[in-house]
Parts: structure tokens; C-alpha cells; sequence
């Protein structure tokens, strides 16, 4: 008898967990002009539609560009990092990484809005730039966590070797390293691009004709208008997602991902 | 090849060099802000330094209102994810068997939606013409009128709550996934029955996963934003506050005090996070 409660607490617990996303993936489909559920019919309409309106299309590129390039930084900044902090066991090594995955703790809102401030002052002010800035702060983390856990996986003994059989530190890096952690970049990228794509928080503060990002126009849109459009836009957005956590298992595998996020 | 490389490399620097590029990017572009802020919340407008926006704070009931009104809502979103998380999280653990990857897939699945497309779907689920309504009255019956959902308390915090209960989930699966299952074998041969085995052995081993989702939880929720601002519900919490100071009254002052406060009070959260996973020893 509880059993039975308990699995039947679970199925209701997943028709929340999904009712709202089911609704916003059908209703992208509707042949109708307007957002309701069930729909009247079945079309592909509005996914014409945020090709046809172009600051959905400006805004989509800006986020792809931004979110590519934070996650370049991201890797570059946080690959290093992480290299020297899985194999340094000391006291302050785990402050510093503390420090450095201290940007998940805090609101997003928070750093958008002091950032907003200050990159004004030194100069970078509302840009594309200063975009890409914001967002590698928040998509470092993620990097830095999977990259870690997988580094620390390999057994020093493999990077002891290559450095005795005469390998330089770079040599060691590309030829040993590197091609032991690549899921754990891969995985740490795919998160940081999801992360950054998704971003409203921080980039509502540097929203300007040209850097618009995806979430900021969708805000903005849900706001006067309440088309499927939006449902069309968060379909493939969830299509990105789905592919690239799909991409993620097979490298990386999901039960370490629940763990890294 | 060992030799051309060490000629190459004249400058040989300590390991922890490999650190200064993202510890220093971090403070640039992370710490320096932060302090900008704070700075921003004592600055009087005349340029000399000033307490009183934090006194206002403490003696003004509206102020304080914001404060405790974020705090509040976040215990009772933490409070209900715990209620919620905790029996799916022990289906997932103990009952699940073959069923767990689906299980974990469908708890992830809703992370990787953006806020905009849920907060759309309950728009369009509870609208006063939208499926609920449309059911309970025109389809059952059972109202007169469509019930006002839109823009009330109530869905305000189950939409948080639907995009905060995967972490607590998952947080308790966690712990779960660590318990001896012998101990509960055990104590219900020796005559315990499956409810006191619970109450007695399970409860108490997995309050470290509920103290980790908790917090982890309350964080994010205190910082939340877009569900609230598309949401409404009513209600007035620190980062609508500093929104709303940011965008229509424009006292950067206030704002800034207030974003400083939302900053302790992650940062004493993430002091409590880093406590208690040192306690377990992860």
C-alpha cells in the first residue's frame, strides 16, 4: 500500500515536473494565431515566423557568438587552473578553488548589476565585450568542476612518466594531459555554452540594439505580445539542450554530470 | 628532443603560475565589482561616506520588509522542495530499480529548459480561458467562474519550486545512494516496522543530504528572479528590489545596498555549504 502511494506520488511528481514544458513544445506547433492548449491544428507556422522577425535572428546570433567565445575564455582561463589544483593537495589550494567556483554562489543579478557599473567606469560600458566578460565569470566554474574531476582521475604516474622520459611541461601537457581530461573539457564547454546561451540575469544590464541576447529579446516580446513565437524559440532551445546533453553522456557519462552540477 | 626543449624553455615558472591567469581575471572582473558595489552603498551622494542606507534599512519597515519577505520565501520554496524531493528522491534510490535512468533523465531534462519557456507554459496553462479552468469549469463542472491563478502567491512559488526540486532531489539521492542498506535490513529483523525503520535509521542518516539541497536550494531561490518578475505573486524580494531601483527609480545607491545585502547573505549560505561538506568529508 505505501509503495503503491509512494509510486504514485512519483508519477504525479514528474506531470508537474513536465506539464508546463509538454504545453510550450505542443503549442509550437499550433496552426492557430494565438497561444492556447489544446490547439486547434497542427503546422510548423511559427517556427517561420522567428526567421521572418529579425531581432529574433540578430539576438540569436549574438547569444551564439557570445556564448562561444565565453566559453573559449572559460577553457582557457579555467583548464590551467585546474591542472595545477587537482594535483596541489594543500590548504590553500582548496581556498583557491573555492574562490574560483565563488561565482555560482553568488546572484546572478548581483554580478550583472555591479558589473554593469563597473566595466562603465573603466570603459568597456555596454558591449559585446563586456558580455563576453560577464558570462565567462559565470561559465568558469562549470569548466573548472569538470575538468578538475576528471583530472583528478588520471593517475599522476602517467604525467611522471612522460616528464622522465624526457617530455617538457607542454610536451606532457598535449601529449598526455590533454587527451585524458578532453571529455572533461567537452563536458565543462557543453555545460558553460548552456549556461551562457540560457543567461538572463547579467545580460538584461547590457542590453542595447546590438547586444540583445536571445533570453533578453524573449523577455521583452513575452511581455507585449503572448505568440507561439516563443514557444517555437524555447522548442529549439530545448532541441540545443537536449543534443547537447545527449553529447555530454556519451563522453562524459550523465551520473558524473548530476554530480558536477 | 629532452635538451632542444629545455634550451627553448629558458624561463621556467613555479606550477602555481598556471593559476594567475583565472585568479587574476576573477578578481578583475568578479571581486573588484563586488567591492565597487559596496563602496557604491556608502558613498553619500556628495562623495563622503555615509552609514545611513544601511540604517535606513534597519528602521524603515519597507526596506526590512524586502529583506524578510526574501528570506521567507525562500525557506518555505526550501521547506516544500524538501517535502516534495525527499519521497521522489527514495523512489529513485530504493524502488526505481531499471527505471532510474528515465528517472534521472526527467529530473534533468527541466534544467536544461530556459525559465522563459516554463514560465510561458504556466501562463498558458493557468491563463483565466486556459486549460485549467477550461476543465473545472466548462468540462467538470465544478466551478461557476474560472479561478484567478495568474499573478497569485501560490503559483509564484510553485513555479520556483519546480525549477528549484531537481537540485534537492538529487541532493538526497546522493546521501541515499551512500547508506548501508544492511543497517535497515537490520533493524526490521529485529522487529522494527518499515515506517520506524524509516523514522529511526533512514531519516537520521540522510539529513546530510537535505542540510546540502537545502542550502543549495535556499541560495538559489533568494537570487531568483525571472519567475517572480514574469510571475508576479505579489511579492516584493531583494533582487525585484534591485531591479526595480535599477530600471524605474534609478537610486544606484539603494540598489547597490540592497545587492550588497543579497551578497551576504550567498556569501554566509555558501559559508554553511563549504561547513558541511567538509563535516561529510567530500
Amino acid at each position: 500500500m505505501g509503495g503503491f502511494l509512494l509510486s504514485l506520488f512519483v508519477v504525479a511528481f514528474f506531470a508537474f515536473m513536465l506539464a508546463p514544458i509538454v504545453v510550450v513544445v505542443v503549442i509550437s506547433f499550433t496552426s492557430a494565431g494565438y497561444a492556447a492548449f489544446p490547439i486547434p491544428g497542427w503546422s510548423l507556422r511559427w517556427f517561420y515566423r522567428i526567421w521572418e522577425y529579425p531581432p529574433f535572428v540578430d539576438a540569436m546570433i549574438t547569444s551564439v557568438q557570445v556564448a562561444v567565445l565565453a566559453t573559449v575564455l572559460s577553457c582557457v582561463l579555467a583548464i590551467p587552473a585546474a591542472l595545477y589544483l587537482t594535483r596541489a593537495r594543500s590548504g590553500w589550494a582548496d581556498g583557491v578553488t573555492t574562490f574560483l567556483l565563488s561565482p555560482l554562489s553568488v546572484p546572478m543579478i548581483v554580478i550583472g548589476f555591479s558589473s554593469l557599473f563597473f566595466l562603465t567606469w573603466i570603459g568597456i560600458g555596454i558591449s559585446f565585450t563586456a558580455l563576453v566578460i560577464t558570462h565567462t565569470v559565470a561559465c568558469l566554474p562549470y569548466v573548472l568542476r569538470t575538468v578538475t574531476a576528471v583530472h583528478r582521475a588520471v593517475p599522476p604516474a602517467y604525467e611522471e612518466a612522460a616528464a622522465i622520459l624526457g617530455a617538457g611541461r607542454w610536451a606532457t601537457f598535449r601529449e598526455v594531459t590533454l587527451p585524458l581530461i578532453r571529455p572533461g573539457i567537452a563536458a565543462g564547454a557543453l555545460f558553460s555554452f548552456l549556461t551562457s546561451f540560457d543567461n538572463l540575469p547579467i545580460s538584461f544590464f547590457f542590453g542595447s540594439a546590438q547586444t540583445n541576447t536571445l533570453p533578453v529579446v524573449m523577455l521583452s516580446y513575452i511581455e507585449n505580445q503572448f505568440d507561439p513565437s516563443i514557444a517555437a524559440l524555447s522548442t529549439l532551445q530545448l532541441l540545443l539542450a537536449v543534443i547537447c546533453l545527449l553529447a555530454a553522456d556519451r563522453i562524459y557519462g550523465i551520473e558524473k554530470m548530476t554530480v558536477a552540477a | 628532443m629532452a635538451r632542444a626543449n629545455a634550451s627553448r624553455f629558458r624561463f621556467n615558472p613555479p606550477g602555481w603560475f598556471l593559476l594567475l591567469p583565472a585568479v587574476l581575471f576573477l578578481i578583475a572582473f568578479f571581486v573588484l565589482p563586488l567591492v565597487d558595489d559596496g563602496l557604491r552603498s556608502i558613498r553619500a551622494d556628495d562623495g563622503s561616506l555615509t552609514l545611513a542606507r544601511y540604517v535606513a534599512i534597519l528602521s524603515d519597515r519597507f526596506y526590512l520588509g524586502v529583506i524578510v519577505e526574501t528570506v521567507a520565501l525562500s525557506s518555505a520554496v526550501t521547506v516544500i522542495c524538501v517535502l516534495i524531493g525527499y519521497p521522489v528522491a527514495y523512489h529513485l534510490v530504493r524502488r526505481a530499480g531499471c527505471w532510474s535512468a528515465l528517472i534521472v533523465f526527467l529530473l534533468i531534462a527541466p534544467l536544461l529548459t530556459s525559465i522563459i519557456m516554463r514560465t510561458f507554459g504556466w501562463q498558458v496553462l493557468f491563463a483565466r480561458r486556459g486549460l485549467i479552468n477550461t476543465l473545472l469549469v466548462q468540462d467538470l463542472g465544478l466551478l461557476e467562474q474560472p479561478l484567478r491563478i495568474l499573478n497569485t502567491p501560490g503559483l509564484a512559488i510553485a513555479a520556483l519550486v519546480h525549477v528549484l526540486v531537481p537540485f534537492m532531489v538529487l541532493s538526497i539521492a546522493a546521501v541515499l545512494q551512500g547508506i548501508d542498506q544492511r543497517l535497515e535490513e537490520g533493524a526490521q529483523v529485529l522487529g522494527a516496522s518499515r515506517w520506524r525503520t524509516f523514522v529511526e535509521i533512514t531519516l537520521p542518516l540522510s539529513l546530510d543530504g537535505i542540510g546540502t539541497g537545502a542550502i543549495l536550494v535556499f541560495m538559489i531561490a533568494n537570487g531568483s528572479f525571472v519567475t517572480l518578475a514574469l510571475l508576479g505573486g505579489g511579492f516584493q524580494t531583494l533582487p525585484l528590489f534591485i531591479f526595480q531601483q535599477f530600471n524605474t527609480t534609478r537610486d544606484f545607491g539603494m540598489a547597490s545596498t540592497m545587492s550588497t545585502v543579497l551578497l551576504v547573505i550567498a556569501m554566509a549560505c555558501l559559508y554553511l555549504q563549504l561547513r558541511l561538506v567538509r563535516r561529510q568529508g567530500i
